[in-house]
């Protein structure tokens, strides 16, 4: 796997090249700013852009505008995005259009090695994975949307699970329950969010954006 | 100009720039399409008409839209003068293009105008009383110190997210980056570990020391146990030029002009390190009359100025809130003094 980094602070820029490649997956490039990131990803087509929020030259979100703007230019171009603080409105913005293939952590994850390989190599697979403060600040708002409030507690706690990418399998380890049981409650949201049946591959994605836009 | 909405404000600037451009653009071909019209018929030159009859309009607008532009309050003489210069521009205009002969009649209108704009100009300054004008004048230095004042505050703050962003928090997630990986060497590479934890430890300490520095920066510590007087003997002690400190103080002035007064030693005394070639600097701390002065002086090669930087500026912002007045005498050669006085009462000494 090969992966790109745009992060202009050197200090991270070189820890997250070293964690990747102490995991086997090749730097192609790394990059400080959105131009050179969006150079880096016409010549090199790596199979995933890390890509930090606060870059150069107005250090504001300039990395969030590059991350939606390069996924308008190359659809399915996976991206994860990370930021020394989270910002829901952020993670709407970059999963308005299509959540597969997109990430938004905090850089602390960074630091659970292990996850955040795991987190990289999801996204670079077409998955969505969404930061558990994301998605707790989310749910702190569920009760303004109708559909959101229609879901059992239960539910809401399987379906903030599916924002942060994990699988079944996972879930029902996280809740001490069997994989069954989780697959029940996923059915439930599929059919509380009025998701189609048809669009199997993309339910998990539907029903994490349906979640995002809830307000 | 709307102060509410500044951005409305500059898109009708921009719409009414687009206009007037069209506008002069149609009256010189007009001007031109009657020269050649001239040119082809012949006779007396009478183009000229039409051109002073096109500029009337265009000088018109301009002035009044610069009128408008003038402050709140002072617009409608600022109109009204705009308009009182075209007119008598427009009559000298019209004498001249009528040959510049026989009795300049220009005089009398132009004289009736002047009249007018200088009783409305009378109105509206010559009838306020000492004390309305005292306290216009007060709003004004209120108006433009405040918003200094926040504009000094809206900066600081952004620096000290920016520092704290990309100083130890950024260290801080590197460490912990740093510990992660660790923790998977810890049965693979004992070497690689311990070259990771050894800089992890030199990046927190880094991190503790820029975290310091930041603190340093929103309010010095020193300054909350000592005052005024030793934050300044405590600031020299950092410095690389030799600086004498004295102070007769006789008690303590309110914190918020004692931070201020600090912050502007502080940015005085960084000047001279790093500008001035000073072998010596003093700080002189007084205080008469209900006034904290502050001199520092030091014996570097002058030459300094307000404008020059973005550091004085600041510092002069910062003490005009407190009606506070900054001085600088830095003639070429040397030596530079920098006076800043203060008004403030003084609480009691601490004991």
């Amino acid at each position: 796997m090969r992966a790109v980094i745009a992060e202009d602070l050197t200090l991270l820029r070189e820890g997250l090249a070293r964690i990747l490649k102490a995991h086997d997956i090749e730097v192609a490039a790394a990059v400080g700013d959105p131009v050179a990131l969006a150079k880096a990803l016409e010549e090199e087509h790596p199979d995933i852009a890390i890509v930090d929020v606060r870059m150069p030259p107005t250090f504001t979100n300039e990395g969030l505008a590059a991350a939606i703007s390069e996924r308008a230019r190359r659809p399915g171009m996976p991206i994860l995005v990370l930021s020394q603080y989270v910002e829901p409105l952020y993670a709407r913005e970059l999963m308005l259009s299509d959540a597969a293939g997109v990430g938004y952590l905090l850089k602390d994850r960074v630091a659970d090695v292990g996850a955040f390989i795991d987190a990289v190599r999801r996204v670079a697979g077409g998955g969505t994975v969404l930061d558990p403060d994301v998605v707790t600040s989310m749910l702190s708002h569920r009760d303004r949307n109708h559909a959101m409030a229609r879901l059992t507690a239960r539910e809401r706690e399987v379906l903030a699970y599916m924002a942060e990418g994990r699988s079944n399998t996972a879930i029902a380890g996280k809740l001490v329950v069997t994989p069954k049981a989780v697959d029940k409650h996923i059915n439930s949201i599929f059919m509380k969010l009025d998701l189609p049946l048809d669009a199997d591959d993309n339910r998990r994605v539907l029903a994490v954006l349906r979640y995002l836009q809830a307000d | 100009m709307d102060v509410t909405d500044p951005g409305r404000g500059a898109r009708w600037d921009a719409t009414w720039r687009m206009i007037l451009r069209q506008e002069a653009n149609v009256s010189a071909a007009l001007s031109l399409l009657m020269l050649v019209i001239w040119v082809l018929s012949g006779g007396s030159f009478w183009p000229r008409w039409v051109w002073f009859a096109l500029a009337v309009p265009l000088a018109l607008q301009v002035g009044v839209r610069r009128g408008l532009g003038a402050p709140r309050g002072q617009r409608l003489l600022a109109v009204h003068s705009a308009v009182t210069v075209v007119l008598a521009l427009m009559m000298l205009a019209i004498w001249v293009l009528a040959g510049a002969r026989g009795f300049f009649w220009p005089a009398w209108p132009a004289l009736g105008l002047g009249t007018a704009l200088a009783v409305h100009g009378w109105i509206r300054h010559g009838f306020a009383t000492d004390r309305e004008r005292a306290l216009i004048d007060r709003v004004e230095v209120l108006t433009r110190t405040r918003s200094g004042a926040l504009d000094v505050q809206a900066a600081e703050l952004r620096r000290i997210e920016r520092d704290l962003h990309d100083g130890a928090q950024a260290r801080m997630v590197s460490v912990a980056m740093n510990l992660g990986l660790a923790e998977e060497l810890l049965d693979k590479d004992p070497q690689s570990l311990a070259e990771l934890l050894a800089e992890s430890r030199s990046s927190m300490l880094t991190a503790l020391d820029e975290l310091r520095t930041v603190m340093r920066g929103i309010q010095p510590p020193v300054l909350a146990d000592r005052g005024l007087e030793g934050a300044v003997r405590a600031l020299a002690l950092h410095l690389a030029v030799p600086v004498t400190v004295a102070s007769e103080v006789p008690g303590q002035a309110p914190p918020p002009v004692e931070s201020a007064v600090y912050f502007a030693v502080s940015e005085c005394l960084a000047n001279v390190v790093k500008h001035s070639g000073a072998r010596s600097a003093g700080v002189e701390l007084g205080y008469r009359d209900g006034v904290l002065s502050v001199v520092v002086s030091d014996d570097g090669d002058g030459g300094a100025s307000v404008t020059a930087g973005t550091g004085l500026r600041g510092v002069a912002r910062r003490l005009e809130v407190f009606d506070g007045t900054i001085e600088l005498t830095s003639p070429a050669g040397g030596p530079t003094v920098v006076r800043m006085e203060v008004p403030c009462e003084l609480s009691s000494p601490r004991t």
